[in-house]
């Protein structure tokens, strides 16, 4: 875990101070809403429907415990009791007041952690696979690359007005666990025939109006070259990229324009004008930050563990959990474990102050005192010894936590929609709700097995919808809330964009016609081994159309 | 008795210090409450509301204020016509323990 230097604890600090400030000028009237909108957004406070909203940075979705319970007591102190993990990683607070910010963030700089780089149009937070370290298809841990370009973007001078927002997430592992092939930058560690490690860059991935997959622009970039290397696409997409249309400002879009060769050339070009060793950090710097993530010392122990298999067969709930909750572990005798944050029913992502303390308890006890958001919106404990596993998913259980869905059909994506956000045209939260609902069985949701659901309320994909095996868009269709439906996209490293079924349609016939879907799978699928989104690359999309008309319309056609 | 607008219409913005919704009430005054708002029933009432709304953002006292279509129950009670609007008015759908909503505000407006 990385611990702040003076240097970190003092530039978060001066930007409370700053922000103090900037909040007293606001309310004494010598700041304009206008001139005041882009100071708070560098703060990651934002304005919704019914309240402000605070979107507190978790770099890379790693905490420690004493972190998360700051987060519970900010959560009950300023808000009302919960906080929302988002799909960047992060946690939103719903209802801050503005007078109260500062506050809130010296309560945060407390435990080294600020809303910097949660809004704006900066290099944003970087995000990272949610089992980094741990992964026993890892090349390399991600977080240390994923801290250095922390680093280097906070405040730069010259990534802080960029066209447009920027994002890059990194993955070590094999599995694409990160969505990199959907970020403005995506990385990829990987290991070259020298057995040398380097990154796979693509650029230009994204999702929102203009959806597109990331372009592989270098294959294999030495490790050491990193931050030269990212300079030089920054600097590209700083001078090209487009500011006469926000929604055409994205880096995604300037690639597309001029074509991803055209585009590798101008890099290219760019890198070979730039003083690399003025800008890559020093190995000594990369060892220093490295070790900060060196893992917890584990015990040795049996691969198998004979209490955890006992409790299996004695306890079929618990057999449940441990069949779908638990990832496998690079050290033996230890696994990593999802805390589904989606319990049937509830709105996803949404954790009490309770329930984040019950966590933070739980990974000091059972987990090297560490965890991690996932940007599907739940909650890892990295390093669990078999043998405690059930006795953490009694406690689980106690917390409400025990939800045995991670990957199944109900582990659903989210975005708040127009239940908090100004920018929804619809809500995603109860059509997340009724579909979970519905398929609230669990051995119905073992049986359909592998998949995500992923909802946005508006054409922003928050939600992440276009790399949903099911995405659901959320749209104003003359006043009325109208949900398209697209089949066949994937977030991995087979990354995919999902193709619409066809029309919109109410948000009542949501459930029924995910239904309809989800029987037609089981219907054509190649055995049980072949996954929704495998069923639909191999068949199309037609063999599901059907399941968007009316269930009499369909019997009248028989 | 001048031309109608096609809808009568309110304005809503948020509450500078606590973020919280509130209605633009006869006088030019702040109020949390639905039943409170002003309502432009004419085209003449529209464009000073329009006015009133200029003037408010220039000012400052609320962010973000906005005008929104209104409509009466049987009851003469206001209803806003779209469901953004009702949704602002009661609070979270998923949350009816939060907002207006949770101290029995605008209990007469559902989607």
């Amino acid at each position: 875990m990385y611990r702040y230097d003076e240097f970190d604890a003092a530039v978060v600090r001066d930007r409370v101070a700053q922000f103090r400030e900037q909040v007293q000028r606001r309310l004494d009237g010598s700041l304009t809403e206008e001139e005041f909108t882009p100071l708070r957004l560098m703060n990651g406070l934002y304005l919704q429907l019914h309240a402000y909203m605070l979107r507190i940075a978790v770099p890379y979705g790693t905490l420690v415990s004493r972190q998360l319970r700051q987060l519970a007591m900010i959560a009950d102190k300023y808000d009302r009791g919960y906080g929302h993990f988002t799909t960047r990683q992060n946690l939103q607070l719903n209802w801050p007041k503005l007078a109260e910010v500062p506050d809130l963030l010296d309560d945060l700089a407390d435990v080294e952690m600020h809303c910097i780089q949660t809004s704006g149009n900066c290099i944003r937070n970087v995000t990272a696979d949610h089992f980094a370290g741990v992964a026993a298809d890892e090349v390399e841990d991600p977080r240390p690359t994923a801290e250095l370009i922390r680093q280097w973007s906070t405040l730069h001078p010259e990534f802080s007005f960029l066209p447009r927002k920027f994002k890059i997430a990194v993955t070590g592992a094999a599995r694409d666990r990160a969505a990199v092939a959907v970020h403005d930058i995506g990385l990829r560690l990987v290991r070259n025939d020298d057995g040398e490690i380097g990154y796979k860059v693509l650029v230009g991935g994204g999702l929102g109006r203009t959806p597109m997959i990331g372009k592989i622009i270098r294959d294999f970039l030495p490790k050491d070259e990193l931050l030269a290397y990212l300079e030089a696409i920054m600097r590209v997409y700083n001078l090209e990229g487009r500011r006469d249309n926000k929604y055409k400002a994205r880096i995604k879009i300037l690639v597309h324009e001029i074509g991803t060769d055209a585009f590798i050339a101008r890099v290219e070009a760019e890198y070979a004008k730039l003083d690399g060793a003025s800008v890559n950090a020093d190995p000594a710097e990369l060892a220093r930050i490295a070790a900060y993530f060196a893992p917890p010392e584990y015990e040795s122990l049996p691969a198998v563990s004979e209490g955890f298999e006992a409790a299996k067969a004695r306890d079929p709930d618990f057999a449940r959990f441990a069949a779908t909750n638990l990832f496998p572990h690079k050290v033996p005798g230890y696994t990593a474990i999802t805390v589904s944050v989606k319990p049937i029913g509830a709105p996803p992502g949404d954790a009490t102050s309770d329930q984040m303390r019950a966590l933070a308890d739980l990974a000091e006890l059972y987990s090297a005192d560490e965890l991690r958001i996932t940007h599907v919106q739940n909650v890892v404990l990295p390093h669990v010894k078999l043998d405690d596993v059930h006795a953490l998913w009694s406690a689980l259980v106690e917390a409400g936590l025990e939800t045995p869905n991670a990957g199944l059909i109900t582990d659903i994506i989210a975005c708040p929609g127009m239940d908090y956000c100004k920018l929804a045209t619809a809500r995603s939260i109860p059509i997340a709700q009724a579909i979970a609902t519905r398929f609230a069985d669990a051995e119905r949701q073992a049986l359909i097995g592998e998949l995500g659901i992923k909802i946005s309320g508006c054409i922003n994909a928050c939600g992440h919808h276009h790399v949903g095996a099911i995405g659901i868009l959320g749209l104003d269709k003359a006043g009325v809330e109208n949900y398209q439906i697209t089949l066949g996209g994937d977030p991995g490293e087979q990354a995919s964009l999902g193709q619409r079924l066809g029309p919109g349609i109410d948000a009542e016939a949501v459930p029924e016609a995910i239904e309809r879907i989800v029987d037609t799978y089981l219907d054509v699928r190649a055995g049980a081994a072949e996954t929704f989104i495998e069923t639909v690359r191999r068949v199309g999309l037609d063999p599901f159309k059907p399941a968007l008309q009316p269930r009499e319309a369909q019997l009248e056609a028989a | 008795m001048g031309k109608r607008p096609q809808e009568a219409l309110i304005m809503s913005a948020n509450a500078l210090l606590g973020g919280e919704v509130v209605y633009y009430a006869a006088g030019g005054r702040w109020s949390p409450h639905l039943a409170d708002a002003f309502v432009a029933r004419t085209e003449a009432e529209a464009e000073s509301l329009e006015a009133a709304r200029a003037a408010a953002e220039a000012q400052g006292a609320v962010v973000e204020p906005e005008l929104a279509p209104v409509g009466t129950d049987a009851g003469g009670r206001l209803v806003p016509s779209h469901y953004r609007e009702k949704i602002r008015a009661l609070g979270p759908t998923v949350r009816t323990d939060l907002g207006p909503q949770a101290a029995g505000e605008n209990a007469h407006v559902s989607l």
